[in-house]
């Protein structure tokens, strides 16, 4: 019973995983999808190749931060895991449908906080480990935000002599099948990971894994799958939300939007903290835009945007409580 | 005051006000970020300076 039990909050997980792909991956294209560089459809194709291939270079530091530094692992049991992933996925899909692009990871983190709140009180939290994730909720994109204005102005200081702008748009546009790739591969790196957190928890919980067990290849493999997956059905109403609502943008942008973000999750990842892929390219773009001029930013949007990050955490934490007392109550 | 200034001032007290929350091992980032954003800062009311002291073109 407990074996079919786990199989299908594994089945969840990499649901989870799948619903990841379909709802952040489409942040990887945005600006390829949006200044034409590729159709929609080799554009998911191209991210989707990336994501699965980041198990290639990555190791899995993200996995085992999320395994041990969220909640206590004395915990967690398959019935807090299921919760934490139920409250996660419901809390992607009414952003989903809002065309919102808030993080997975977040709702994750947020979902498997909560149920464990639910369950033993906030004692069982890892306050550490959370402090750190909650601090890079903030640095991200903010690190995203300098990054990507820097390169945006160092690349347009060595083209002002010349004026030669629209010259430089045409050569960028190649250059973003690079920069999406390199983006695409940061976040299978780095979104990957945390189901593969969440399921290295559970097997840990029930004795299918030593204690400080390294992540099986099938759950690797399992992960990069289902994230590679998702991506390949794509999230469009987040695509036009991030390449066109945010600020407009132009091949050069792109590029540079998306290396900074891909340098920030190469980064984090190597690092082991569970960023919001989410988070750190709407930096990159939103430093694009402030590059041109502040107003460029479409500040509204950006401030819709912001609000819906402040709620994931809480509003996922909420929403796996609830499913875990639900749960309970069965 | 330049707006652009201000946001980057802004930004890189965000950033310093993290920097005790952040883990010791990783604070050279936080204080990285917040130099980066104090030099923007500082270049951008510059350019904008700069912008407003030179004459207008003539037509």
């Amino acid at each position: 019973m407990q074996t079919l039990a786990l199989c299908i909050v594994v089945a969840v997980a990499l649901a989870f995983d799948f619903v990841n792909g379909f709802h952040d991956a489409a942040n990887s294209i945005a600006t390829v999808v949006s200044t034409r560089v590729l159709s929609p459809r080799f554009a998911v194709a191209w991210a989707a190749f990336f994501n699965f291939a980041a198990f290639l270079i990555f190791g899995t530091h993200v996995a085992n931060t999320i395994a041990n530094d969220v909640v206590d692992q004395s915990v967690i049991s398959i019935g807090l895991i299921f919760a934490a992933l139920l409250g996660a996925i419901a809390w992607n899909l009414i952003t989903f449908f809002l065309g919102l692009p808030t993080s997975s990871s977040h709702a994750l983190i947020g979902g498997m906080a909560g149920a464990a709140v639910a369950k033993a009180g906030f004692g069982v939290l890892v306050w550490e480990g959370l402090r750190t994730i909650a601090v890079f909720i903030v640095l991200a994109p903010l690190a995203g935000l300098a990054a990507s204005f820097v390169m945006m102005m160092i690349v347009l200081w060595s083209v002002h002599r010349s004026k030669k702008v629209e010259r430089l748009n045409r050569g960028f546009r190649h250059l973003q099948l690079v920069s999406a790739g390199a983006y695409s591969l940061g976040h299978g790196a780095n979104d990957a990971q945390k189901t593969m957190g969440v399921i290295l928890a559970l097997l840990i919980a029930t004795g299918h894994a030593g204690k400080n067990a390294d992540v099986p290849l099938w759950v690797v493999l399992g992960a990069h799958t289902a994230i590679a997956l998702g991506t390949l059905t794509g999230g469009w109403r987040i695509v036009k939300t991030m390449g066109s609502k945010l600020t407009r943008i132009k091949p050069v942008g792109g590029v540079c939007a998306e290396s900074a973000a891909a340098g920030m999750l190469f980064f984090t990842s190597a690092q082991g903290i569970p960023v919001s892929t989410t988070h750190t390219i709407t930096g990159g773009i939103v430093g694009v835009g402030a590059s041109q001029r502040l107003a460029a930013v479409r500040w509204g949007v950006a401030g819709r945007v912001v609000w819906a990050w402040v709620f994931t955490i809480p509003g996922a934490a909420l929403m796996a409580a609830a499913a875990y007392g639900i749960l309970k109550a069965f | 005051m330049d707006r652009r200034a201000v946001f980057f001032l802004g930004s890189a007290l965000v950033c310093l006000l993290l920097v005790p929350l952040t883990p010791t091992d990783l604070r050279w980032f936080a204080l990285a970020v917040a130099g980066v954003y104090l030099l923007l800062a500082a270049g951008s009311a510059l350019d904008n300076r700069s912008r407003r002291r030179r004459p207008p073109r003539p037509r």
